[in-house]
């Protein structure tokens, strides 16, 4: 069994095995669960050339193959998370064996414990607001000179820089509002419009801890919030496993 | 990769508490961010850093570079970077070809003796 690893995707508590079965893992792999110290590792088989050292450097280049192990472990995160407190671990940790995740489960039972505590009976919001593309030049009179066509194209220019510093604004006050609705939140880098498709500039992309009960209550003021701020977009979605908050505690 | 239309944002709310909603289909930048850049670091036997490896495109880099991570580096996205920033990289691109057509204006208006 040399040619094959173990690819663990989570780890979670008093996770019912039956809420893994027939969920496809990486390549169509059967998922498995190693319980050890109270903690349950979910796993499955994958070629270890693949996910060895060297595979890894050269697969993690292929965008194709990068998409396609990102889905299947998400897909993995989101039916664990499901039916058990989750800590979803980061793409591509690999085992040779079960007894190395046993090992493993065992040195960091402590920390893990921890993290299952933090995020038990909560899930992670996401919030994006986006400030629209400006508007691009009015069809107003033709300009009279060179001159008076590139002051218009300063000032067009200058007025798009205000509009994002607004958006900017307005994103930090959305910002400042949830924080104080959550349990912990994290600021992320706004994501590439070539990935989202989005239009316009993404100038709030954060991450919100909140207890199950509270989701509807956050997903409402995220909308308040959305038609308080009638320029820009608003958007809400989750309840998501709680990947943002599930950190070991530095040592 | 195609540039969609801007349809209106997935959302998905709590059916019930505990249940978690899918929005379909999956955003990849979504679900890239969370799987390269969040969850728990375990050493795992293979030990690759996937910060250390070529991604892709300076664009995957970018989108997977944690705001702890960019702040080391000196970015606050915050200030609109424009490394982090398309539109804040077009504005400064656009200052740079009108700072430089109105300096080739003046330099022919100068050459005109106007």
């Amino acid at each position: 069994m040399t040619d094959t690893a173990r690819y663990a995707y989570a780890v979670a508590r008093h996770l019912d095995a039956a809420a893994v079965d027939g969920v496809p893992g990486v390549h169509g792999a059967d998922l498995s669960v190693v319980r050890h110290c109270g903690l349950d590792a979910v796993l499955s088989d994958v070629p270890l050339p693949e996910f060895d050292e060297q595979g890894l450097k050269q697969n993690l280049e292929d965008f194709t193959w990068l998409e396609a192990v990102a889905r299947a472990h998400d897909d993995v995160v989101w039916a664990v998370a499901s039916s058990a407190p989750t800590a979803p671990l980061r793409l591509a940790t690999i085992f040779l064996d079960d007894d190395a995740v046993r090992r493993r489960l065992e040195e960091l039972q402590g920390q893990l414990t921890e993290v299952l505590d933090r995020v038990e009976g909560r899930a992670e919001w996401s919030v994006k607001v986006i400030a629209p593309p400006r508007g691009g030049a009015s069809e107003s009179p033709a300009p009279t000179s060179g001159a008076e066509f590139l002051r218009r194209r300063k000032a067009e220019a200058e007025e798009r820089e205000q509009h994002l510093e607004d958006g900017t604004r307005a994103a930090e006050e959305v910002h400042q509002e949830l924080v104080a609705l959550t349990v912990a939140s994290r600021l992320l880098p706004p994501q590439d419009p070539q990935l989202t498709g989005h239009r316009g500039t993404m100038v709030l992309n954060g991450a919100y801890l909140v207890p199950h009960d509270a989701g509807m209550a956050f997903a409402d003021r995220v909308r308040d919030l959305g038609a308080r701020h009638t320029g820009l977009s608003v958007e809400v979605a989750g309840p998501w496993p709680p990947y943002s908050f599930a950190v070991l505690e530095e040592m | 990769m195609t540039e969609q239309g801007a349809g209106p944002p997935s959302r998905s709310y709590q059916s019930s508490p505990g249940q978690f909603g899918r929005p379909q289909p999956a955003n990849l930048a979504d679900i890239l961010e969370r799987v390269l850049d969040k969850g728990i670091i375990i050493a795992g036997d293979i030990r690759v850093n996937l910060l250390d490896i070529e991604l892709l495109t300076i664009k995957i880099r970018l989108l997977i570079v944690s705001v702890d991570k960019a702040q080391e580096m000196g970015i606050d996205w915050w200030r609109n970077d424009p490394m982090l920033n398309a539109s804040a990289q077009e504005l400064t691109e656009e200052n740079q070809r009108l700072q430089s057509r109105i300096d080739e204006l003046e330099s022919d208006r100068s050459e005109r003796g106007d």
